[in-house]
């Protein structure tokens, strides 16, 4: 579908971009400018803050908060939450994709439907249940960073499942079939020769699910209780939960550091997102 | 046959397990953030003298509630807590905390108003430590003196407005009824009456009242002249004010560490007669209180009554909320302040914020009436009648 | 071969041993402590688990279980637990079991007038007994909760340095400062009866009066004031005296379907209903398509291998979605603040002071903003999810159609929209439900505001369905009403599960499915 541009169309596509990227980066850039600005209120900073500051940085790194341990927790969590989301989904869209059994498309349906319930007040539930939990297994109950990844993990399948098997379909069967050939189980057939050529979806799949993790509130805030033990979005709300004095340009420090494990885990998964050379292998 | 063995295995690795329950003898505090460095240090005295661990729990004040709903019953909840006086209604009728038993000696040192806020049924609720309530705070340099009457300080609020340069005369912050209860009540006002008992009566709501609607009508008409505008929300009221381009603003004790941040003179003072009466803002209060399901009642008494009521404790409260302390020998200590004293004359004629768990329907109508104030989407009558049927809606009471 | 095939099958059964194990434990664990609900849900899971690994036929099941797993317990199970508390009164006063109220009640206390307050020493003596000395109006020793009332000096009471604090009573050592505070938890829960009234510990150094304030009867289900002789009886979940008067904290129970049959009869919720719906659909649908058209167009335009500076672009353009989305929501709504935003500051100094935009104040313009913010903030999920389904269409269609001489439209048209649509359906389906169901946006950016003049209930211009019912359920008659919000999600949940599952036959999404293996 791509062929080189002509001048023009270079010139478009790049205004396109950038008026794009306009209207991605504004409000960035104005979180960016209020962690700089020396005062402490949104509506009166500059874009370009008359008296910059970094100061607001090194309150964010100093005694009164535990910014650095939350970064490390929200990374390590949205890390092993990932991985272990991207290996599920894949075993259960490769079983959805090749296999015929009873209960399929009910089962495909259902897995979809179920995420469409309201959490809000779920959340109880699971606190209930991890605090049960933690009776017998103290290190996955409440205030425990496993406990936290175990119930992100009930939210693994759904659409991750329906995007990966949409992917697995577009691969042919043969060559699965000349695996086994050769002897491989299916097992190894799966792990040797479809993970490769799916590379891309397994990226897109773990991006998706670290943002979404990373950027959890609700039951991180519901789980985790000691400022040791929380994540970027819930230590970082204490600072403008207060009606009367938020504290709204450490928070906007805070912000722009938490993104950039985002952008790093990004810009390394965007290679596979659009690797045209994993499609080559699929050519017969 | 191997399956079998593993069952049975399984169950005797079951038998020499045992469940970790949670042990007595160690308090649990909950406390915001400006209150926990504060907390801590007293708890390092009370290890020191008894030997008894305790550990402070830092709980965002907006969350609190919430969360000792399921974590106190679940029995992962504090022994002790700081919160408002305003949560009892909820808390009590949830059976979350525990009356606290004060001999009348220490009752005595404490404000009455304060003692009388944690007061339900008859028993005391909390051990109060600071009082709240907004009051006119103004800026000396654009209004040296403070006229007598709130006409007299709209008309000095009209010359000092000019939105091109972006600088007011005087802000109420917008849509905000703790805020604006001033303007309400100063014409009689009121959100619930009392029965013939003197307890709250839900159904008798005096929002749409004469007086409450002249106070409508009031801000209605600082819209029309141009004084309040609309977006006036609280970092944007206090931050005018901090950079010296407010003349006045309606505030509480939180505004005034940032305001000396920002080198202004400012002053505090009871909000100016309102058609010659005297209008009433809300007192709220804060306190101690203990969990219902404290498994240590006596202990967190004991840090209760001899580690947190002493002045000094008292006077470091008073330093990082600014908050008027409630016991007396610690507000005596601040009698020179003059901003404790402006908060105590616009206190002087105020009502306890209503600690009734039906107030949570209130807030949002009221709220919704003023925006369409502000917004001049509605004219002030039909905006408050609306609201308090709302109201009446919600609570069940026949509408009028 | 064999040898592993042994091996594995021997592994395997180990495992299921191991997991079956482990389940009877929690299970049998849970049914002892009380949760007959939580008991069950390991068993089952691991008796399903284990057919599951045994039989032939189920083979491709097993390639679920660890995602099904997970699901079960952590997304079915509280969605049953949010549907059990629909059919309950639970909210505020009826949060306690009825164990827990009951409890609660009967340990309250209360002291008559002119009950006195003792200090007290206390002993203990090697067996473990406690006596104490309590020295008031009179002077009390107390063995074996008895109390009898004594005149100092005494035999029984021992100063053995002579420093006028009693160092012995009977065979019992005083107990220092640090020892009755570890020894607390077990003496708050003395009693002590003397001269007709029952004392407690009431801290370091005195007891008080504490009289049971309550006794339950349970057979006829009555709470009785020992103080006034008040009798109240369970109704509703709260203990009410003929007269009408309750007392807290009352308990939860069981109320059937009325949250329900509120939901449905209130004329609070029916009255803005079909606004609010209308509104509701028409947020979701047009986030949905403006949010997955921009999303596509840039994924189109960053997949150009020809294009230069892909990386970068990639990168500033994923950037609203690298902060939490709460954060951003509130940078939103103070950029849009109609007299002091950003954006109306940038357009007036541009346009003049008429350039005013009434962006979170006008119904219809507070309406746009709420989708132009969820536009930003949903778009770069599209984006990649676009990009990596890119990646499946094969090139040989392109080349064809290239060489069919098809317009680059045409191939969009043709190729790129169906192959793209197909996989992503049911993505777009779901996007629709989470923003049906998008609290967080409409409570952190609007509230729900502007306010809509003359509604008899708070229902806002932008507020969904989610935001409106919530805000009933939590600001109702008695401050919350969990049971009705619980109502609430399952109503909401099976209207959007409608929905979807319509769409889902319309867009044909399930039977292409079993077509295209």
């Amino acid at each position: 579908m791509y062929s080189r541009h002509t001048w023009v169309g270079s010139v478009a596509r790049h205004l396109l971009l950038l008026l794009a990227i306009a209207f991605a980066v504004f409000p960035f850039l104005w979180v960016l400018s209020a962690s700089f600005n020396a005062t402490d209120s949104m509506q009166f900073q500059k874009l370009i803050p008359p008296t910059p500051t970094v100061s607001h940085y090194q309150e964010l790194f100093g005694e009164r908060y535990k910014f650095g341990i939350w970064l490390w927790n929200s990374v390590k969590i949205s890390l092993i939450t990932s991985t272990f989301v991207v290996a599920l989904t894949a075993l259960a869209a490769y079983s959805f994709s090749r296999f015929r059994f009873k209960g399929r498309r009910v089962g495909l349906l259902g897995l979809l439907l179920v995420q469409m319930f309201p959490q809000m007040l779920a959340v109880v539930a699971l606190y209930v249940l991890l605090l049960t939990m933690g009776q017998f297994f103290p290190f996955a109950g409440m205030n425990t960073h496993t406990g936290l990844i175990l119930i992100y993990l009930g939210g693994a399948m759904g659409f991750n499942t329906w995007l990966m098997k949409g992917y697995f379909d577009t691969i042919p069967r043969s060559l699965e079939e000349s695996a086994k050939v050769d002897g491989a189980t299916p097992f190894q057939a799966f792990v040797k020769i479809i993970l490769p050529l799916v590379r891309p979806i397994l990226a897109t799949i773990f991006v998706l699910t670290f943002i979404s993790i990373y950027s959890d509130f609700l039951i991180a805030s519901v789980v985790l209780r000691t400022a040791d033990q929380q994540t970027i979005p819930v230590g970082l709300r204490v600072l403008i939960s207060d009606q009367y004095g938020s504290r709204w340009a450490v928070f906007a420090a805070g912000a722009v550091i938490s993104a950039l494990p985002f952008l790093g885990v990004f810009i390394v998964a965007q290679r596979y997102l659009v690797s045209g050379l994993t499609r080559g292998g699929v050519k017969e | 046959m191997k399956r079998a063995t593993v069952l049975i295995l399984g169950l005797l690795l079951i038998a020499g397990l045992t469940v970790v329950a949670s042990t007595p003898g160690k308090l649990l505090i909950w406390a915001d953030d400006t209150r926990t460095p504060i907390m801590q240090a007293v708890a390092a005295q009370f290890t020191d003298a008894y030997g008894v661990e305790v550990e402070i729990q830092q709980v965002g004040f907006g969350d609190m509630r919430g969360q000792l709903a399921t974590a106190g019953p679940a029995g992962e909840g504090p022994d002790i807590l700081i919160g408002a006086h305003d949560w009892l209604g909820e808390l009590i009728q949830n059976g979350l905390i525990e009356p606290i038993v004060l001999p009348t000696a220490v009752v005595d040192q404490f404000d009455a108003v304060a003692v009388d806020a944690f007061a339900w049924g008859g028993l005391i609720y909390g051990v109060p430590y600071a009082t709240e309530n907004v009051a006119l705070i103004y800026n000396k340099a654009l209004i040296p003196t403070l006229p007598n009457t709130f006409e007299g300080l709209l008309t000095i609020a009209k010359g000092l407005t000019d939105v091109e340069a972006g600088t007011y005369g005087f802000l109420i912050q917008q849509p905000d009824p703790y805020h604006t209860f001033a303007l309400h009540s100063a014409g009689g006002g009121y959100i619930f009456g009392l029965d013939a008992n003197g307890v709250l009566n839900p159904c008798d709501i005096g929002l749409d009242n004469a007086g409450s609607i002249a106070g409508a009508k009031i801000l209605d008409q600082m819209v029309k002249d141009g004084i309040e505008v609309a977006g006036a929300d609280y970092s944007l009221v206090t931050g005018l004010f901090n950079q010296g381009k407010l003349g006045a603003m309606i505030g509480g004790p939180w505004t005034l560490p940032d305001a000396q941040k920002g080198g202004i003179n400012y002053g505090v003072a009871a909000i100016p007669t309102i058609m010659g009466k005297a209008p009433a803002v809300f007192v709220g209060v804060q306190g101690f209180m203990i969990s219902a399901f404290s498994a240590n009642k006596v202990l967190a008494n004991l840090f209760v009554k001899d580690f947190l009521i002493t002045k000094d404790v008292m006077l470091d409260l008073y330093d990082r909320g600014g908050r008027p302390p409630a016991y007396l020998p610690a507000l005596a200590e601040l009698s020179g302040n003059a901003d404790i004293q402006g908060f105590a004359a616009s206190a002087a004629n105020g009502t306890p914020m209503p600690k009734i768990s039906q107030m949570g329907s209130v807030w949002s109508a009221w709220s919704d009436a003023l925006a369409l104030i502000v917004n001049q989407q509605l004219d002030p009558e039909t905006a408050m009648k609306n609201a308090a049927n709302q109201i009446r809606t919600t609570l069940g009471c026949p509408s009028q | 071969m064999r040898d592993s095939f042994v091996l594995r099958n021997s592994l395997k059964i180990l495992g299921l041993g191991l997991l079956c194990a482990l389940a009877i434990y929690a299970a049998s664990s849970l049914f002892v402590s009380g949760s007959y609900l939580l008991a069950a849900l390991p068993l089952i899971s691991a008796g399903i688990i284990t057919y599951i690994f045994l039989s032939k036929r189920r083979y491709p099941i097993r390639w679920l279980v660890p995602g099904l797993l997970f699901l079960f317990v952590m997304v079915l199970y509280p969605i049953g637990y949010t549907f059990l508390g629909s059919l309950t009164n639970l909210g505020t006063g009826h949060m306690l079991s009825k164990g827990q109220a009951i409890e609660q009640l009967v340990g309250r206390t209360y002291a008559p007038p002119g009950a006195e307050r003792y200090a007290y020493t206390a002993f203990r003596n090697p067996a473990g007994e406690f006596v104490f000395l309590l020295q008031g109006r009179d002077t009390v020793l107390v063995v074996g909760g008895e109390g009898e009332t004594i005149t100092l000096p005494d035999a029984r009471v021992v100063d053995e340095d002579g420093d006028g604090q009693p160092d012995r009573a009977l065979d019992a050592h005083r107990l220092e400062v640090r020892e009755i505070i570890a020894l607390l938890p077990t003496l708050q829960e003395v009693r002590i009866v003397y001269a007709g009234v029952t004392l407690g510990i009431d801290s370091l150094t005195e007891f008080r009066v504490q009289m049971s304030k309550y006794a339950y009867d349970e057979t006829t289900e009555t709470m009785t004031d020992l103080e006034n002789g008040t009798a109240y009886t369970a109704v509703q979940g709260i203990f009410t005296s003929a007269a009408g008067e309750e007392i807290y904290p009352g308990y939860r129970v069981w109320i059937g379907f009325t949250n329900y049959v509120r939901l449905v009869s209130s004329s609070a919720i029916s009255g803005p209903f079909a606004r609010v719906f209308a509104w509701t659909i028409a947020f979701a649908v047009l986030s949905v398509l403006l949010s997955f058209t921009l999303g596509l167009g840039l994924a189109i335009l960053l997949n150009d291998p020809h294009l230069r500076a892909r990386t970068i672009y990639r990168v500033l353009v994923i950037l609203p979605y690298a902060i939490p989305s709460f954060m951003t929501i509130l940078v939103w709504r103070g950029m849009l603040n109609q007299n002091f935003g950003v954006l109306n500051q940038m357009l007036m100094s541009m346009f003049g002071a008429g350039a005013r935009v009434p962006w979170l104040t006008d119904p219809w313009v507070a309406k746009a903003a709420c989708i132009l913010v969820n536009l930003w903030l949903g778009y770069p999920y599209m984006m990649i999810v676009a990009l990596g389904a890119l990646q499946s269409i094969p090139h040989e269609l392109y080349e064809a159609s290239h060489v069919d001489g098809a317009s680059r439209w045409q191939q969009f048209r043709k190729i790129t929209l169906p192959m793209l649509l197909m996989p992503l359906a049911p993505l777009l389906i779901g996007s629709f439900a989470f923003n049906f169901n998008n609290f967080n946006l409409i409570y952190l950016l609007t509230g729900g505001t502007p306010p809509v003049p003359g509604t008899q209930t708070p229902a806002g211009a932008t507020d969904i369905l989610l935001t409106y019912t919530y805000r009933l359920s939590f600001e109702g008659q008695r401050g919350n009403q969990l049971g009705l919000a619980c109502a609430v999600s399952v109503v909401i949940f099976l209207v959007i599960a409608t929905i979807s599952a319509i769409n889902f036959r319309m867009t044909g999404t399930l039977e292409e499915l079993s077509k295209n293996v």
